[in-house]
């Protein structure tokens, strides 16, 4: 299983870095719980994009996942 | 909930009493079954439900005297169903589902004297069972008095049918000359049944002795008899002796108590509760020829049948119907969602789905409460630390919010030292109706001019969320704050407000500011056509308050439409404990039933009532519409979004401290960050309960702080910041008109870091 997470449109730049994002590694949280993926990240600074479709999908279906074990 | 617990809540629900008719079966048919089978049509499927409870069915159904008539609910209603007549139109036309499995044989046997119904019944069950079965009978043929009966009731084409299907049982038929004791004793046999139905020898009969009324146990050990003379209904009395007898053989042959646990006739006995209220009488039909229904005829009587259930609570209530279960189902759910150690908890929505509102207490004949057993539930996952923190995440924050320093207030009247009555408007009035909130607590201050006013919120989500200390915290803060006010007596304008305060501050007396009005003279005059008026849930025990209010209209000439779940049968408008948090869609099926009830427009005196209720885009007003005609909104317009009703509390506390002359509100430095927002986009805003100040905080960081992502080709820019539990988003541009916000969304998870 795939646990890249990409938006279609790679297109943004961070700032004030200035540098567009790639592919990186992020720790993910939720209620003592941990996910190890790779998503859009800002090489330089590190901040992370966890876009509007992977928010409201993936990531929404493993919190209600997690509430209710 | 512990297995005890769970014990109590079955027990209140009495949904799965058998029905009266299967009640009043000696043989305990599932008449009910049976007859809504037949009203569908489907005699195959009506026989099944026969053969499965009737030891040899085509001459039991055609023989039946059909006792559960006599305890019908449709007897009062037209007549009681036929069931006879349409057991034997059933068993006339259904095909049998064939043959009747038996058991691995066991090694104790069984001698049955007599050949009638009853002894007939015996050797069918324990035949069944796998035991080896001997009846000895008078005559060439079994069957006793059956025999005697004209063909038109009983052809002997199918009595012969039938006891060949107990000879395919393994059931041997032995003629004698006589039956009398010395025959039993020539023929021992692990277990004995003498049956009572057929000719016996008079000195054996005379030698019986009475059996137990209800084991059919004679004094002598492994003897039983049934088909006693005096019974009540001679063919199926006699079957039922059979049947009762054939438990207890079946027992004692396995040296288990004949009584233990034993499931006893009910002779009609049923705590089934049937609503008639409403039903229409239908007359029973007669067959036409006077013997035998046509399929038709059959079809046109078992459709008058009630399917009796009780389901009152059910029938009522648009969440107890979405789970396709009943109370006594439903607190096995609970008990089973608390039970588990691994894997995922199917009923944490359900459970915290309900309004709390009571409707199902004050419709079960039992006071089943759904309310008390989910917020019992609810505070055990709070205790246990499993309850699903995203469920009331939302109203939690808006009740902190409610009683922060941008919109709590307690202040006398402007220039008075003292209150003499404390307005309580709620935190849903003042957010969803500012400007009528100022207007009312002028109309209390020329009733009385020491009256102060309190915003605050009352800590009911707290409380409808299981957080018990929590909770305990709130009302203890609340009790100083109104200790501080000098201890005056409150009253409020919501009906949750005054339900919380009655019941965990009774100290403050509180009333309803419409009781107050109703017993002042009133200005207005409302010209409405007449309304139909939908009393907030937690006034449902309030009848005082109830009848103000309309007492208040009724000096207001306002007339008032038939609705007919009102008063303490009133409904939810989908708020109430926190359903609309918990389960946004079932909320808006709630209100969207409630409205239907009525062509009329609708009318209510709670703030967040008239709110949902508009949701459905149903005409709704709220009394103060109609108490100050010129602030009046329309009845058409949509709800205050959770935005509005934010910036209204801030509002409505910045205008009173000036009215106070106490000063200005301090502005947070982020809410003067502008924002255009199209309408499209504040409907996701609400759908997805993200405020226009979250947008406003994370766009200021943004600017302020800088970090944001900007789009290498068209210039949107998306931010992000964590607010308390939740990471909030916006993707927006910069304009002239502002901050023009495109989409924004929001996640739970928390971001620990990243790295290339």
């Amino acid at each position: 299983m795939s646990l890249t997470f990409l938006p279609q449109d790679m297109n943004w730049v961070c700032e004030p870095c200035g540098v567009p994002l790639e592919q990186g590694k992020v720790e993910l949280d939720y209620l003592g719980n941990t996910f190890h993926v790779e998503l859009p990240v800002c090489p330089k600074c590190g901040a992370v994009f966890v876009y509007e479709e992977l928010a409201l999908g993936r990531i929404f279906e493993v919190e209600q996942l997690l509430e209710d074990k | 909930m512990d297995q005890k617990e769970l014990r109590e809540w079955e027990a209140k629900c009495i949904q799965e009493e058998p029905p009266a008719c299967r009640a009043g079966c000696p043989l305990g048919v599932d008449a009910r079954a049976f007859v809504q089978a037949m009203a569908r049509d489907d005699v195959d499927a009506a026989r099944g439900v026969l053969e499965k409870s009737m030891p040899l069915a085509a001459i039991t159904a055609r023989l039946c005297e059909a006792p559960c008539e006599a305890f019908c609910v449709r007897k009062e209603l037209g007549g009681a169903i036929g069931i006879g007549c349409l057991e034997r139109l059933c068993i006339e036309q259904g095909q049998t589902r064939g043959k009747t499995m038996r058991l691995p044989a066991r090694p104790r046997s069984v001698a049955v004297f007599g050949s009638g119904p009853s002894s007939l019944a015996v050797a069918f069950e324990l035949a069944r069972k796998g035991y080896p079965v001997t009846v000895r009978h008078l005559g060439d043929a079994p069957g006793a008095w059956l025999r005697e009966l004209p063909e038109s009731v009983l052809p002997s084409a199918i009595l012969d049918e039938e006891l060949s299907r107990l000879s395919a049982l393994r059931v041997t038929f032995v003629p004698v000359p006589i039956l009398d004791e010395a025959l039993i004793k020539a023929h021992p046999a692990d277990a004995v049944y003498v049956g009572q139905d057929d000719a016996l020898a008079p000195t054996l009969l005379a030698s019986l002795g009475t059996p137990d009324p209800e084991t059919f146990a004679l004094e002598r050990a492994g003897w039983f008899t049934g088909g006693m003379e005096e019974r009540e209904h001679r063919f199926i009395g006699a079957v039922s002796h059979g049947r009762e007898a054939a438990v207890s053989m079946d027992r004692f042959l396995q040296n288990a108590s004949l009584t233990s646990s034993r499931v006893m006739l009910r002779n009609g006995r049923t705590a089934l509760f049937t609503q008639t209220r409403g039903v229409t009488p239908v007359s029973r039909l007669v067959p036409a020829d006077g013997v035998m229904f046509t399929r038709a005829e059959g079809v046109r009587e078992a459709a008058r049948c009630l399917d009796c259930q009780c389901l009152e609570c059910v029938r009522h209530c648009v969440y107890l119907k979405e789970y396709g279960g009943y109370p006594k189902s439903y607190a096995r759910r609970v008990f089973n969602n608390s039970a588990i150690v691994q894997g995922a908890r199917q009923a944490n929505t359900f459970i915290n789905s309900c309004s709390l509102c009571g409707q199902c207490e004050t419709l079960c004949p039992n006071d089943f409460s759904m309310a008390e057993m989910c917020l019992d539930a609810r505070r055990q996952m709070v205790d246990e630390g499993r309850m699903p923190p995203s469920a009331h995440h939302f109203a939690l924050e808006e009740m902190r919010s409610a009683q922060s320093g941008q919109a709590a207030l307690a202040a006398h009247a402007p220039g008075a030292e003292s209150s003499a009555i404390l307005f309580f408007p709620g935190c849903q009035l003042a957010g969803i109706r500012p400007a009528q909130t100022l207007r009312l607590y002028d109309r209390l201050l020329e009733h009385e001019p020491l009256t102060g006013i309190w915003l605050d919120c009352c800590a009911a989500p707290a409380h409808w969320s299981g957080r018990a200390e929590e909770f305990a915290q709130l009302v203890r803060k609340l009790e100083s704050v109104w200790a501080d006010m000098g201890r005056p007596k409150v009253t409020t304008a919501c009906s949750t407000c005054l339900k919380m305060f009655r019941e965990h501050l009774p100290q403050l007396n509180a009333v309803s500011v419409w009781s107050v009005l109703a017993a002042q003279s009133v200005a207005a005059s409302a010209a409405h056509p007449p309304l139909a008026l939908s009393d907030p849930c937690p006034s449902r025990h309030d009848e005082g308050t109830r009848k103000d209010v309309r007492a208040l209209l009724e000096n207001m000439g306002q007339p008032l439409a038939d609705l007919p779940m009102s008063g303490e049968l009133t409904e939810c408008c989908g708020f109430g404990g926190l359903m609309d948090n918990a389960n946004p869609a079932l909320a808006r099926k709630v209100a969207a039933a409630r409205v239907a009830q009525s062509d009329a427009d609708f009318l209510t005196y709670c703030a967040m009532c008239r709110d949902q209720l508009a949701k459905t885009g149903k005409p709704v007003l709220h009394i103060l519409d109609l108490l100050f005609p010129d602030l009046a909104h329309p009845a058409t317009e949509p709800p205050a979004g959770i935005s509005v009703r934010r910036v209204n509390r801030r509002m409505l506390k910045a205008a009173l401290l000036e009215r106070h002359g106490r000063g200005h509100l301090p502005r947070q430095p982020w809410e003067d960050v502008r924002l255009a927002i199209s309408e499209p986009v504040a409907a996701l805003l609400e759908e997805r309960r993200i405020l226009e100040d979250d947008l406003r905080q994370i766009i200021h960081r943004a600017t302020q702080q800088g970090g944001c992502f900007t789009h290498g080709a068209d210039g949107r820019k998306i931010a992000s910041a964590e607010l308390g539990e939740v990471t909030f988003w916006a993707e927006y541009r910069e304009g002239d008109e502002g901050f023009v916000v495109l989409r924004a969304w929001s996640h739970r998870m928390r971001i620990k870091g990243g790295r290339s």
